[in-house]
């Protein structure tokens, strides 16, 4: 074991924390996560962290701040490989869903009134790669337990991480589950990716879409289908918006151009 | 002029920092920021559907995932009239309990307990001591397994749904659950200890109130349908503003929170303050143990009342578990009709109080107000962070006061996704400069009016001071009947603050309480008095003055005192008079009960 260990650092920029949180919750392994890597920076669980090179950067959250996008920039350059973890990294999270900067201004406003910041200037919250290149990404909110460490593992070998790119239903049939959808139930489980285990229809629930769009989704079908069991257009959008981010603009497109 | 500060706070959950400004000896400010994002929840959750709001609201935060979860239910169902069963009930609260054993443990043993044995985190920490760090982790790994079990995974679980489960835990899961709870016992006492036996700095120390949840029928618990303070008082879920009043400042985009303009606290320390009689069994025996007045004045001790708390979570879960298992049917979700309502929903996060409000019209949320605990402890950390350094500072110490502030923030648990809170702002913002008044005042100081009449809105000075000569203030003057002499020899050992127009640069009739230093370096004095009297003063007397300044809007010759800052000059007179009656009410006491002390006695003798 002459071989050095790789610097890792863990980031957070906005968001709920949730997917550091996760790290710290992979109660087991966190000690040998520790052991195995030399984690440069983690705020969430440590006060002596370093600003130096680093292997690996693991980035949460969006970008919401003037700070967070140089603080952005800057881990780009001092990182080999950077990878976006959690939906508000990969697709912007919740936040994004303001997609017109014009709206999120607005809302920021009624929010927050008048005041002019001092220490930092909000931003209209986007993920990390509008501005950065991103190596891989880790979808999730927050990110799935196993997906982190089998994810990690490989990381630590020198191995890109391998990843689900399919949708939700596949694991959904692995569980042996009703589909929700048969039985009218607005469900997003074929747009949305997989990694969670198909939790919610395990539990009754539908599907809310929460770990971002699959590369693939056919959006168009969806919401026809969806339009077909006669739920209100108004509502499938916004169902779909949600979580989807700024990736929600490859299905808005076309109605944009309907309007017209 | 220096500054102290920690950009980034360690071992807190989420992005924030604190500064301290120091000045000589003077601490001038204290700033907690919140570097987070706004991310305008309580915007992108309006128009989206109850069902909607209860998966989106909760990604506010991952480590009180499930009290969002159970404070955006409780108000969905109160404001369609859902009655939940009892079963649902129990289940929400043990799931409720799973969450305080996973958070607090994290807090108590992986983010503060390495401060006060000095470790820089607890990884190191396990070297010396692995027991506690291993069981502790098995601890949070319980509470972790409990909200997977009731919630459908670790982090922001769906299966709690408005008028119940979408599926229940099976009777297997839950005698696992008390069970295990029960094994834990001893180390459970360990913590409770270890934590209430932690050798707490005494600084800082200072009074403040406290708020929770009111779980009514005289049970300590983790929600209700009303708050309580310590003082006492109670209002309704629905009057909750009456308590919360939230404002903006500018250096941070957490909001913040003030009860009668005076900082409050929320949070393990002020439910074991406010409701710690009610503890039962093994936690009410070491409650009773270790309880005593340091509790109530300072901050730190959320370490020792949080450990109180995880007892109370191992004793509850097995009460918890038999309850539900005498319904041994799993009810289906409540139905429930969408109609116009409001509701608000009251839980005790495992960082205090969390209130989350919705109206629903036509189908779809209307408007949003949630309020989280650490945007009202926002006010609380400045306050006691500035207590602390401005005391290390005067007992020579300034090198501790950056580990100190750092002690008081990790303490108060701050969680600064929560706290990245957006409301609509109904109220202009309340100012720092009441509670700093109020404390300056108690040094009885000497007030000089500033001013040339019949230049617009720079009379404002002169006015006030002569409003409140009327008013029977003994101690105020006015520059023109001043004799310079007599303010030094009167000075002495007190502060000065003079009342003037100061041009800040905001809107007209905007006040603040500024150090006198902090106006020299900005200069923008007009008058003759100041500079004179300032140059006089020794450097130790600067250090304890301050301008009172209210922004004018106009300084014309000839122009009359514009609305805006008559108006703040009434708003201090208030403050004067409401403070004046306060305190001879507290003579009038303790003159009935014992002889008053001098102070009194005499302030008794002037208004007779």
């Amino acid at each position: 074991m002459d071989q050095p260990k790789l610097k890792i650092g863990i980031y957070e920029l906005t968001g709920c924390a949730g997917d550091a949180l996760l790290i710290i919750d992979c109660e087991e392994e966190l000690i040998n996560i520790f052991k195995a890597a030399d984690i440069e920076a983690f705020l969430m669980a440590k006060s002596d962290n370093r600003h130096g090179e680093l292997d690996v950067a693991l980035v949460e959250g969006s970008v919401s701040t003037e700070k967070e996008k140089e603080e952005l920039l800057d881990i780009r350059k001092r990182a080999k490989v950077l990878v976006a973890i959690g939906n508000c990294a990969c697709v912007g999270g919740i936040q994004a869903s303001f997609l017109d900067r014009k709206e999120w201004e607005k809302n920021l406003k009624k929010v927050y009134g008048n005041v002019d910041f001092t220490h930092n200037k909000p931003a209209h919250s986007q993920p990390i790669d509008a501005f950065v290149h991103v190596d891989y990404y880790l979808p999730g909110c927050p990110i799935g337990k196993e997906q982190f460490l089998s994810t990690f593992a490989r990381m630590l070998g020198g191995n890109p991480p391998e990843l689900y790119r399919f949708p939700v239903c596949v694991e959904c049939k692995w569980n042996e589950n009703d589909c929700l959808l048969n039985k009218n139930i607005l469900c997003l489980g074929p747009l949305t990716l997989a990694g969670c285990g198909s939790v919610c229809p395990n539990h009754n629930v539908p599907c809310f879409g929460c770990w971002g769009p699959t590369e693939e989704a056919n959006w168009t079908s969806e919401y026809y289908l969806l339009l077909e069991k006669g739920f209100d257009p108004e509502l499938i959008r916004k169902r779909m918006a949600n979580y989807a981010g700024t990736r929600i603009a490859d299905f808005f497109a076309p109605f944009r151009k309907e309007k017209r | 002029m220096k500054t102290i500060s920690i950009d980034h706070l360690a071992r807190v959950e989420g992005n924030g920092g604190l500064s301290a400004t120091l000045d000589g000896k003077v601490v001038t400010e204290v700033k907690f920021t919140v570097n987070e994002g706004p991310r305008l929840i309580e915007r992108l959750t309006i128009g989206k559907t109850p069902e909607e709001d209860v998966s989106l609201a909760p990604r506010i935060c991952a480590i009180c995932t499930l009290s969002h979860k159970n404070a955006v239910l409780r108000a969905m169902e109160n404001a369609l009239g859902v009655k939940v069963p009892m079963k649902v009930t129990l289940l929400r609260e043990l799931m409720h309990m799973g969450e305080f054993i996973e958070s607090h443990s994290l807090h108590t043993f992986y983010l503060a307990l390495p401060d006060y044995v000095g470790f820089p985190n607890a990884i190191a920490m396990a070297a010396k001591f692995p027991f506690e760090v291993k069981i502790a982790l098995e601890m949070k790994q319980f509470g972790n397994h409990i909200m997977k079990v009731l919630s459908g995974r670790y982090i922001h679980g769906e299966n709690p749904i408005i008028g119940g489960f979408g599926k229940f835990p099976t009777r297997e899961e839950l005698i696992w659950i008390k069970n295990r709870a029960i094994q834990f016992m001893p180390f459970v006492f360990r913590t409770v200890e270890l934590f209430c036996g932690l050798d707490y700095p005494s600084v800082p120390e200072a009074e403040t109130v406290y708020a929770c949840c009111e779980p009514g029928s005289d049970q300590y618990g983790l929600w209700g349908e009303e708050i309580i303070l310590s003082t006492g008082e109670k209002f309704f879920r629905d009057d909750y503003r009456k308590l919360t009043n939230e404002f903006v400042v500018p250096h941070s985009f957490c909001k913040r929170s003030r009860y009668q303009g005076n900082t409050y606290s929320v949070g393990a320390l002020a439910r074991v303050n406010v409701l710690g009689e009610r503890l039962q069994g093994e936690a009410g025996r070491m409650f009773k143990k270790y309880f005593n007045a340091r509790w109530k004045i300072n901050p730190l001790f959320h370490n020792a009342a949080q450990a109180l708390e995880i007892l109370y979570a191992f004793e509850r879960i097995p009460e918890l578990v038999d309850e539900v298992l005498k319904y041994p049917d799993d009810p289906a979700p409540v139905p429930y009709q969408v109609k116009n309502g409001q509701g608000t929903g009251l839980v005790e996060a495992p960082r205090g109080l969390l209130i989350h409000h919705y109206e629903i019209v036509d189908g779809l949320v209307a408007s949003v107000d949630i309020i989280t605990p650490t945007a009202q402890n926002a006010e609380e950390i400045e306050r006691y962070a500035y207590l602390a350094a401005q005391k290390l500072l005067d007992d020579g110490q300034e090198e501790k006061i950056r580990d100190r502030m750092e002690l008081i923030v990790r303490a108060f648990d701050p969680c600064i996704s929560c706290s990245v809170h957006m409301a609509e702002i109904k109220k202009s913002p309340a100012e720092n400069w009441k509670a700093r008044l109020r404390e300056l005042l108690l040094a009885e100081p000497i007030f000089i009016g500033l001013g040339r009449r019949g230049h617009g809105d720079d009379e404002a000075g002169l006015t006030l001071a002569a409003l409140l000569k009327k008013d029977g203030f003994k101690e105020v003057y006015l520059e023109e009947e001043f004799e310079e002499d007599h303010i030094l020899e009167k000075g002495v050992g007190r502060p000065l603050v003079f009342l003037d127009i100061v041009n800040m640069g905001e809107r007209p009739g905007k006040i603040a309480l500024l150090p006198l230093q902090h106006v020299f370096w900005n200069s923008v004095l007009t008058h003759r008095l100041l500079p004179d009297v300032a140059n006089r003063l020794t450097h130790e007397q600067i250090k304890r003055s301050y301008i009172l300044g209210i922004q004018p809007q106009s300084i014309e010759e000839g122009a009359p005192l514009s609305e805006a800052v008559g108006q703040a000059v009434h708003r201090i007179r208030g403050i004067f008079l409401k403070e004046d009656r306060r305190r001879l009410a507290e003579a009038t006491d303790s003159f009935q009960e014992k002889d008053p002390p001098f102070d009194q006695r005499e302030k008794r003798q002037h208004e007779s």
